[in-house]
């Protein structure tokens, strides 16, 4: 699994690397059942605060990639195959959209709602 | 074979470094032990029965043989092992762990040899047939754990390589990727070799035999424990390349390989050979100086470092590694 840091990129670096895990998985290279770095290692060989890791390794988790498991470390999820990132970033488009267009929270979700009926 | 790089030539004439002290730990300190222990033997000797016990089964003592056949066991065994591992390491002890193997081997073989000696000569001191030999119980698992615990000692004590930056750029032929500017990177693979579940059954297969053959429980439960903590412990490795170099570690602390960015002339991807270059799998010194983690057969990164010392991982996708490690050796030297 290679990562690079781009500091002159607009995404944030925890963004950086969860995407980049991610594709590493998409390509195959890190199995189900397989750990992940340590976040502290992680965070030493990058050169980056843990809780930028952490936060990297969170988002993955909520995307169903992998589980994080005490004691255990990070470990890519059997389903990890349903990689839930596009959802995500449906979600992060419809975020943004309503936000330009003005409209409330309550409004899109409702919105959202009828939509999951 | 890869073409020779360009900083070949040095290679050879790189002398091996720490000769005095590989001479001590794995020559002088053995044979030492060695001549110590047949000394004590041979005070022991009008106190001994003749002929000596020289065997226990479950029963208890139920073989003999002569003074000097037991005694001669301490050179013949520990003396090739000490000579040969001085030699490896005398003529191609250029990585420390060369050198650390090599003193293991000859400590644990040469006191292994001397503390079964003392442990059985002093079961039958002041007896007067080698029959009514007292049991080795302690005695036994004494001349288990010392070796080991020397073993470890001489390892080490054996001096490290200490630091060796390179004097000469990264050559262009050497494979590199893109990097961005002032941007950190990490390339991080597990390597497996057995599965632990498979050590496990192996080793409490092999614990139950010797349960069943010696009709006692403690010695194949601390034996299999031991085995089975240490096979467990390097069965799987993780191999990181970043900004400081390349680390290769496993489950247990030591021993592991680390090779700073700042002595990496360069790095590529060779084919790999187990038995024939390395003479088995695992964690392996091979002739000609080179050290490395081979747990396969095939595609392996191999890093050439300061002072004639190459470094081989066994790993997949080593290309990516090899290219990293290039390219960041080559950005930190400017």
């Amino acid at each position: 699994m290679l990562i690079r840091l781009d500091p002159a990129a607009p995404e944030p670096i925890y963004a950086q690397i969860a995407a980049q895990v991610r594709s590493a998985a998409a390509r195959g290279e890190l199995e189900p059942g397989e750990r992940l770095p340590a976040a502290r290692d992680l965070a030493e060989s990058l050169q980056v605060n843990l809780h930028t890791v952490l936060r990297a390794y969170q988002e993955l988790r909520d995307a169903g990639l992998i589980e994080l498991r005490r004691g255990r470390g990070a470990v890519v999820a059997a389903g990890a195959a349903r990689d839930l990132a596009p959802l995500a970033d449906a979600v992060q488009a419809l975020a943004s959209t309503a936000r330009r267009l003005g409209v409330p929270p309550e409004t899109t979700l409702a919105l959202v709602k009828e939509a999951l009926r | 074979m890869t073409p020779a790089p360009a900083t070949a030539p040095g290679r050879t004439a790189t002398p091996v470094p720490r000769r005095a002290a590989t001479t001590l730990v794995t020559l002088v300190v053995p044979l030492v032990v060695m001549v110590a222990t047949v000394a004590l033997a041979l005070s022991w000797r009008d106190r001994l029965p003749d002929p000596v016990a020289s065997h226990w089964g479950p029963d208890g003592v139920d073989g003999a043989s002569s003074f000097a056949g037991l005694v001669s066991i301490v050179p013949l065994l520990g003396l090739p092992a000490a000579v040969l591992a001085w030699w490896f390491a005398f003529a191609a002890g250029r990585s420390a762990l060369s050198r650390r193997t090599a003193a293991a081997i000859a400590l644990w073989t040469s006191t292994f040899a001397c503390a079964m000696t003392v442990v059985t000569l002093s079961a039958q001191l002041d007896v007067d047939h080698w029959s009514q030999a007292r049991d080795l119980d302690g005695g036994l698992a004494l001349a288990f754990a010392v070796p080991v615990v020397v073993a470890l000692l001489g390892a080490w004590v054996t001096p490290g390589d200490g630091p060796a930056p390179a004097a000469s750029p990264v050559p262009d032929s050497a494979p590199r990727l893109a990097l961005p500017d002032g941007g950190q990177a990490a390339w991080v693979r597990r390597v497996d070799w057995v599965h632990p579940a498979v050590i496990v059954a192996i080793v409490v297969g092999f614990s139950a035999l010797m349960g069943a053959i010696t009709r006692s429980w403690w010695f194949p439960v601390t034996i299999g424990a031991f085995l089975l903590a240490v096979l467990v412990g390097l069965s799987g490795w993780t191999v990181t390349v970043d900004g400081r170099g390349l680390v290769a570690k496993a489950r247990l602390p030591r021993p592991r390989l680390v090779l700073p960015l700042d002595e990496v002339e360069h790095a590529e991807v060779v084919d790999v050979h187990p038995l024939r270059e390395f003479g088995g799998w695992g964690l392996r010194v091979g002739l000609g100086g080179r050290v490395g983690l081979v747990v396969r057969s095939g595609e392996a990164l191999e890093v050439t470092r300061t002072g004639g010392r190459r470094v081989v991982v066994t790993v997949d996708d080593a290309a990516t590694g090899a290219a990293l490690l290039n390219t960041l050796a080559a950005r930190a030297r400017g």
